[in-house]
């Protein structure tokens, strides 16, 4: 698996392309800016929000008995799964109940924390993926880039040539419009056939026992409605105390995902349709460790609007693959160690630590903190590329002695020129700063 | 009012200019400026890799040469927010203060006698404007102010312009300069892009780190663009 | 130990954090039919819409899911409109299936009652809620590909409202 320098270095090699991505996401946070702003009481609805997560976070264990036992009374069954083998297993009991081979499912980013496509498939049972930039990345074999926009990395003629080549459309069509109406067509087959349809949840209600699920397609209620068997897939860390509460987070959603005043489609899944069965899948997944952490509980708020991808400049010029996660972005960063250090060690230095990402975040999560703290964990657990501890203790060393620092930046001056070659990566596309003869101190010295 | 003059390692070695200019800016607004012999750094290049368990020394060097002083004041954004929120001294982080705001919120500058004819590209560094908020953030909600703004304000011909995307960072960001050079290069390149659409003589800002980052990548272009430290205008006769 | 008991074994020593209560100093001065326009739905009076929809399919037992996709207009009654965001909800009791306001290719709904915002909508929502229900605004869209907005991704390709007194 390349590392996130060397993926973007290969991202960035098409500099067109580059440019392309970095604008059209910047032009995604300037329509979230503009949501924003005409909302005076804007800052006060996030300090609101992360005030709400606060209080759930803190008595997650009563809400989500809360939770079970509405639902439960309401008609859904309710299951416990302690990491992704557990959700898959129990997804997979419920299908082959019903001995479904295709089915639908709509959005959901834990599922894809789960692998669960790949699960299901080597049972011989086929996930259609019913979001169109879900199907579009699905059908290219690719996992998606972006957790709002999963086909953003993708330009309209790679999609109008995947599309030539899986729904036969003509080759050389590369118009939204007509592609959208051909994956329309095709999906709509899978909606009226499948038996089975599977949903993520945006926001679950303790009071109550319902979950909500928000989609601009409708893709989501299309498979839901139709389908005998709904499985509902979510992280411990969705619920919320109040059906009131969701004025805030749809208020916050949708304006800081893509600028939209709501989503289209906020359905309040309640109890099951007549004659048929409703599961909710509660899954972990090291969600619990991070409860446990104090630096990172705060990251459990996410409500997975990707604004923080969308005002990343580094995220706009690295493009979402270049992450190795589902979850891309300065939040997948901090999420993805939590599940494995050592395989996402590069992630938190993918990162200037600009600050942008807590400030755009709905719920206030301090990212830029976070990603601060995982650097420390991770070089603790001995997980530096080779040769930066030694350089790094050297550094310390040299910086905590004066004499010393003294010498050292008296040589440096003196020889930087030496450090103008390729093997220095300041140097590829940078000049070395010029060195002056005196350094302040000395000139301070004799002044 | 008696002044600890901060000057970080990179200043120190390669940026001396900027520290003059600290120096004899602080002493024309009257301040005693004392400039501690033993200082090295503040420890973020460490801390900021993943190592802050290895600045203990460094820290205290820190304390050892300002632990004296009730305003430590540095021309680094980034330098000043790592110890106001790294450094273990209490004392010390009451005590640091970034250069523009020691002159806007402590001196309480209102007139400069300072001159530069040029038109001016604004760098908002991150560190220095969503850290210690020397100017309100594009991305919230909140009423518009820059300290920079306000100084600059004072400095005879100035032309103040500012790029598109007004607080985008520059991807200096540190070792990630180095870590992740192609990302920090491309960063670098469109921030200048959009100086020079502006036809600026000069990129100005906080924070001489991001101004070197720049700078190798202006040079490297053959652009006739150059930068500057902002205490380097505010002091220029 | 089940899944169940290992998580919630997990969740024992947490400090109590208070709820902050409902949110207040919400904004009211929106404009409903400004909002619908913006998340793009049509504003008919009813007049316009005889004229617009003659032929339309009006709230029926009779329709069931897979027979809903022959519809080409579809006309239900919402309960209440949201001004700051042109959201209506909508619920089952309402509707002749679940799947009926995605399904149809058109859709009309009549709106007698507006909120200003979110959080005066489920101030409404209070009373004893249906199976299901969902606030909607505007018809389907995507901008999958290319952020360029497309309308009528799975769901409805159009939305008209009508707002009676």
């Amino acid at each position: 698996m390349p590392s996130h320098a060397e993926a973007s270095e290969k991202f960035i090699a098409d500099a067109q392309r580059t440019d392309w991505h970095d604008e059209t996401l910047w032009f995604v946070r300037e329509k979230r800016d503009k949501a924003a702003m005409v909302l005076r009481e804007w800052e006060a609805l996030r300090e609101h929000a992360s005030q709400i997560k606060d209080h759930t976070l803190a008595n997650l264990g009563s809400y989500l008995q809360a939770f079970e036992a509405k639902a439960q009374a309401n008609g859904i069954h309710v299951h416990w799964a302690a990491d992704a083998a557990e959700h898959n297993a129990i997804v997979h009991q419920i299908i082959a109940k019903q001995g479904s081979k295709v089915l639908v499912k709509s959005k959901s980013m834990l599922t894809e924390e789960c692998h669960l496509n790949d699960y299901l498939a080597n049972k011989g049972i086929e996930v259609v993926d019913t979001d169109l930039g879900e199907r579009i990345v699905q059908f290219r074999n690719e996992a998606p880039s972006h957790i709002v926009l999963p086909a953003i990395h993708l330009k309209r003629e790679d999609v109008g040539e995947t599309f030539h080549q899986h729904l036969g459309t003509p080759k050389g069509n590369k118009d939204p419009q007509f592609l959208t109406e051909a994956a329309r067509q095709h999906l709509r087959g899978h909606f009226l056939a499948s038996e089975v349809a599977i949903t993520g949840v945006n926001f679950a209600i303790a009071e109550t026992g319902e979950f909500v699920v928000c989609t601009n397609e409708g893709n989501a209620d299309m498979g839901a409605h139709l389908a005998k068997v709904h499985i509902a897939c979510m992280g411990i860390e969705k619920i919320i105390p109040k059906r009131e509460d969701l004025a805030v987070f749809l208020r916050l959603l949708a304006r800081s995902a893509t600028g939209q005043l709501i989503t289209t489609y906020s359905s309040h899944f309640h109890k099951p349709r007549e004659g048929q069965e409703m599961h909710i899948v509660l899954l972990d997944n090291g969600r619990t460790r991070q409860l446990a952490d104090p630096k990172y509980k705060n990251s459990l708020k996410c409500i997975r609007c990707a604004a923080c991808f969308n005002t990343c400049p580094v995220y706009r010029r690295s493009g979402g693959h270049s992450y190795h996660q589902p979850v891309a972005g300065p939040i997948g960063s901090i999420l993805a160690p939590n599940i494995d250090k050592k395989a996402n060690a590069d992630l938190p230095f993918a990162s200037t630590l600009c600050g942008s990402c807590s400030n755009v975040c709905p719920v206030k999560i301090n990212i830029h903190e976070q990603l601060w703290f995982w650097r420390q964990d991770l070089m603790a657990a001995g997980l530096a590329p080779v040769g930066k501890t030694i350089g790094m203790k050297l550094m310390a060393f040299t910086l905590a002695h004066p004499a010393i620092y003294r010498i050292g930046g008296s040589l440096l001056r003196r020889f930087s020129g030496m450090l103008n070659t390729r093997l220095n990566p300041w140097y590829k596309q940078r000049e070395m700063p010029e060195a002056p003869k005196v350094s302040f101190q000395e000139w301070y010295k004799k002044r | 009012m008696r002044v600890a003059l901060f000057v970080p390692c990179y200043i120190d070695q390669f940026y001396p200019q900027v520290a003059v200019a600290s120096l004899e800016l602080l002493e024309k607004l009257g301040c005693e400026v004392v400039v501690p012999a033993d200082q090295t750094c503040c420890g973020q290049p460490m801390a900021n890799s993943g190592f802050a368990s290895s600045t203990e020394g460094c820290d205290t060097n820190f304390t050892t040469n300002f632990a004296g002083f009730d305003y430590i004041v540095g021309p680094s954004g980034s330098c000043v927010l790592h110890l106001k929120e790294h450094h273990p001294s209490e004392k010390i982080r009451n005590s640091v203060y970034e250069i523009c705001e020691f002159l806007t919120d402590v001196l309480k500058v209102t007139s400069l006698s300072a001159k530069f004819s040029h038109r001016v590209g604004l760098h908002q560094s991150c560190h220095g404007q969503r850290g210690l908020r020397l100017s309100s953030m594009t991305e919230r909600n909140e009423k518009s102010f820059s300290k920079l703004e306000d100084l600059l304000g004072l400095v005879e011909g100035v032309e103040i312009l500012k790029p598109e995307r007004a607080d985008e960072c520059c991807g200096f960001g540190g070792t990630f300069c180095v870590t992740e050079e192609a990302v920090s290069v491309k960063m670098g390149q469109d921030r200048i892009k959009e100086h020079d659409a502006n036809a600026v003589e000069y990129i100005v800002g906080a924070d001489t780190s991001c101004l070197m980052h720049m700078e190798g990548i202006l040079r490297r272009q053959g652009s006739s663009i150059q930068v500057k430290h902002i205490v380097e205008i505010l002091n220029h006769a | 130990m089940s899944a169940r008991e290992q998580i919630l074994g997990k969740m024992e020593a947490l400090e109590p954090v208070n709820h902050p209560g409902n949110f207040k100093g919400a904004s009211v001065d929106f404009d409903f039919q400004a909002s619908l326009e913006v998340v793009g739905a049509r504003v008919l009076t009813a007049e316009a819409l005889e004229i617009e929809f003659p032929r339309r399919r009006r709230y029926d037992k009779t329709l069931d899911g897979l027979s809903l996709a022959e519809v080409e207009v579809l006309e239900i009654d919402g309960e209440f409109g949201v001004a700051e965001n042109g959201a209506i909800w909508l619920t089952e009791e309402a509707m002749p299936h679940r799947v009926a306001p995605f399904i149809c290719q058109h859709l009309v709904i009549n709106v007698s009652k507006i909120v200003p915002n979110m959080h005066a909508a489920y101030e409404e929502l209070k009373k004893p809620s249906s199976s299901f229900g969902l606030f909607l605004a505007g018809p389907s869209k995507t901008a999958d590909i290319e952020q360029s907005l497309v309308i009528g991704a799975h769901g409805a390709r159009s939305l008209t409202v009508v707002i009676r007194a």
